[in-house]
């Protein structure tokens, strides 16, 4: 590797973003920025958000895309003083958060299956909207180094922005392991607001 | 943005403002129009609407109010650091250490004493192992055992920790391993190990093997250069021995501050008011871990002891065996071979119950009743002293009888030792006393023995070893309990004979796990000599409730009732009236 490469690898910041949904407690975000190294910078996440009846019945099926996109996601990029290249999530309706940011955000993992494995399997009658209502979610998957991602269909040109920006990091960093990370610190957290 | 959607029956109609997909809905209206209820839908539009009045009814629907909490961790600049960052000089080679195929990651996790949310979140957001070590480009000679990462991950969060493996798990690796990942991170630069004198080279001989970039200096030397490297030494990590301690207390300056201290066979302070234990306790440090196979020795206030280095007052020598083991068990990691190396060779006892040859018999009966007599008549003036002294001399009597030198333990050793070498296996010969194993060494000669102990000067041991381990036609090696029984490796051979017992069954698991460690070649035979109706005979009743004591604390077992010896026991060995009062028997 030579050493200019090696030195820009180790300023790169990488964003991972996911939203666990707690039964009684509603939705909490997570957000965390990693340097090159997979080391910690930034964490930011939400105290626990619950959506009211009229708001589950009137979005419906756009319910997740706005919590989670619009509003958890974009909050939590917003609050955050690094900048990361990119930001990854492994909830699919976490990628509306891409009509309010400048950055590439990618799905990471099998699209099919993202957002399941939390939730213990697809969740009956529950559909996922990532861009307008009523219209079936697009998404653009590919390989990148070890790891498989996925794009809105609209923002297909963040694939090669990704590809660009993510070379040097996705042969030897697993993007869907800081996920268990985030999580791990949201019950940490969560536990001590108790 | 509104939406007007008007729904084909006259019972209602609704109208949004806001942008669904931009700043989403801000309100809705509903207007009733000829029913008071609408008619349930399919998805439950009608429950608001059941409720409403005739006329408009606004529901709010707000954003919700995100309330966030944000934690920046520290960074450690590269200048910093003792270590150079080698992923920004090294070449792109492929790591040594991966998750495992069922992509099993080794994480780190807060210990449970971390209080403070941001040092919690700290520790639970680092990279699993494998992620530290293939982002530095790190190598290890081997792959690691899962366990092992385990317990680098387990000290790596830890400022205050026991590693208390049983003895062959590789306590060296796991602890050279998070020293050597802590410097890389920055979060250590500089590094006190302090271990007994004769495992100092077994430790630089280590950190060659585990963290060859890290540098290790070994304090020694004459009183100018070891101040020099007590106080100013550049080196990250600096290895003492426990004796030099005494020597240089005068050199460790109060501002001789260190990010970690280690101690090795850190049983040695066990005595809380020992000068050895004062003097590690006054060492300045932010981080203190203790590496000990046999935490618990003789009794639980052992790890009293350990504890002053670790957090001094947490533990109280009143405690219960149970409530100790319960307030431990975040700062100990203890894993047995049993539980976590089941595809270790296995071990195999063997306990040679011998009868003394006549001539053994009969001094030994002499010298029993006489010492007997000798203490029944000091009465009240007889101490654990004079016990322990006619113990000695009867244990040796088991072994070799002084006037005709007769010793059954030694022709039954003999003939297991014929079958050892006539197979090209080795073995190795456990003794308490030196001049039992010069004894052997003359009785058998045949066999070559090699001798290691503490007559055998320190520079020669190494070469002990080295010839026991190359030789082909060396397959004996004797040794000392205090010698030989911690440090050494000694996989390749097979056998183990103890030919006298311990007093401490830790010290003898000590000896035994030289052979049955990682790489051990095969299974381990261990032949443990007891010559009947005897002391030893006695003794081995004593040590078995041992056993169970440790039990107690580092398990969920049922508390033994006899939690140590008393002088009423020691006493008892020879039905002696005594004085009340517990004794620490292995002082």
């Amino acid at each position: 590797m030579a050493k200019a490469e090696a030195g820009e690898r180790t300023s790169i910041t990488l964003g991972f973003l996911t939203v666990v949904e707690h039964e009684q407690h509603g939705f909490f975000g997570g957000y965390l920025l990693l340097n090159a190294s997979a080391r910690p910078l930034e964490f930011h996440c939400t105290a626990p958000i619950k959506p009211n009846r009229a708001q589950e019945i009137l979005y419906g099926p756009t319910l997740r895309p706005y919590l989670y996109g619009e509003q958890i996601a974009h909050t939590l990029i917003s609050k955050s003083t690094a900048k990361p290249v990119a930001v990854c999530t492994d909830e699919p309706a976490v990628l509306a958060v891409r009509e309010l940011v400048s950055l590439p955000v990618a799905l990471v993992g099998d699209p099919a299956s993202a957002g399941d494995q939390q939730r213990g399997g697809p969740a009956a009658g529950r559909s996922v909207r990532i861009d307008a209502a009523h219209q079936s979610p697009r998404l653009v998957s590919f390989e990148l180094g070890r790891n498989r991602l996925a794009v809105a269909a609209q923002y297909e040109g963040d694939r090669d922005e990704l590809g660009r920006r993510l070379t040097s990091l996705a042969d030897h960093l697993d993007l869907a392991e800081p996920f268990e990370r985030i999580r791990g610190a949201i019950d940490e957290a969560q536990r001590a607001g108790k | 943005m509104s939406v007007d959607h008007e729904r084909g029956s006259p019972a209602w109609c609704w109208s949004a403002a806001g942008d669904p997909l931009g700043a989403g809905l801000r309100t809705l209206s509903v207007y009733a129009k000829a029913m008071e209820v609408a008619p349930a839908t399919d998805d439950g539009m009608a429950v608001p609407l059941s409720l409403a009045p005739r006329g408009a009814v606004k529901v709010p629907l707000a954003p919700p109010r995100i309330k966030t909490r944000h934690f920046v961790f520290p960074q450690v600049a590269d200048d910093q650091k003792v270590l150079p960052d080698a992923q920004s000089s090294a070449p792109p080679v492929p790591p040594t250490l991966s998750a495992s195929h069922d992509q099993r990651f080794t994480r780190i996790r807060p210990p449970g004493e971390m209080i403070k949310l941001e040092d919690r979140l700290y520790y639970a957001l680092q990279p699993p192992l494998e992620t530290i070590v293939s982002g530095q480009l790190l190598h290890f000679p081997f792959h690691p055992f899962p366990y092992q990462l385990e317990g680098v991950a387990f000290l790596y969060a830890r400022y205050s920790a026991v590693l208390a493996d049983e003895m062959g798990l590789g306590k060296t690796m796991q602890a050279i391993t998070a020293i050597r990942l802590l410097l890389h991170s920055g979060e250590l630069r500089r590094v006190l190990l302090i271990c007994p004198k004769p495992l100092v080279t077994n430790w630089q001989r280590e950190f060659h093997h585990w963290a060859p970039e890290v540098p290790v200096s070994v304090i020694e030397g004459d009183q100018a250069k070891r101040r020099w490297q007590w106080q100013l030494g550049e080196s990250p990590v600096r290895i003492a021995n426990y004796e030099l301690l005494h020597r240089d207390r005068e050199l460790l300056a109060p501002d001789t501050h260190f990010d970690l201290v280690v101690l090795d066979e850190s049983q040695r302070i066990k005595n809380r008011s020992s000068t050895t234990a004062q003097i590690v306790r006054s060492i300045p440090r932010s981080r203190s871990w203790a590496l000990t196979g046999t935490p618990v020795e003789n009794s639980p206030e052992d790890l009293v002891g350990i504890f002053e280095f670790l957090s001094p007052g947490f533990l109280s020598p009143n405690l219960k065996p149970r409530r100790m083991g319960r307030l431990v068990s975040d700062y100990i990691l203890r894993r047995t071979k049993d539980r976590v190396l089941t595809e270790l060779p296995p071990k195999m006892f063997r306990d040679a119950d011998v009868t003394l040859t006549a001539e053994q018999r009969e001094t030994y009966r002499l010298a029993e009743d006489e010492g007997v007599l000798r203490l029944s008549k000091m009465g009240e003036a007889a101490t654990i002293q004079h016990v322990f002294e006619l113990v000695l001399r009867l244990k040796q009597i088991c072994n070799f009888d002084p006037a005709s030198g007769a010793s059954s333990k030694l022709e039954r050793l003999a003939a297991d030792l014929e079958e050892v070498a006539a197979s090209g296996q080795k073995a190795l010969v456990f003794s308490q006393w030196v001049g039992t194993l010069d004894e052997l060494r003359r009785r058998l000669a045949r066999f070559r023995p090699l001798a290691y102990h503490g007559g055998v000067p320190s520079h020669r041991r190494d070469e002990v070893i080295r010839r026991f381990k190359e030789e082909a036609d060396r397959p004996l090696l004797l040794i000392s309990y205090g010698a030989g029984g911690v440090g050494l490796n000694l996989q390749f051979a097979r056998y183990v004979f103890l030919f006298d017992r311990w007093w401490n069954p830790a010290v003898e698991d000590q000896a035994i796990n030289r052979v049955h460690r990682i790489g051990a070649a095969g299974p381990v035979t261990v032949t443990r000599f007891l010559a009947l109706a005897t002391i030893e005979e006695r003794i081995n009743q004593v040590l078995e409730e041992k056993r169970e004591i440790f039990d107690t604390i580092f398990s969920d077992a049922e508390p033994h009732k006899h939690l140590g010896l008393t002088r009423h026991e020691i006493f008892g060995l020879f039905q002696l009236k005594t004085p009340a009062g517990p004794i620490d028997l292995a002082a």
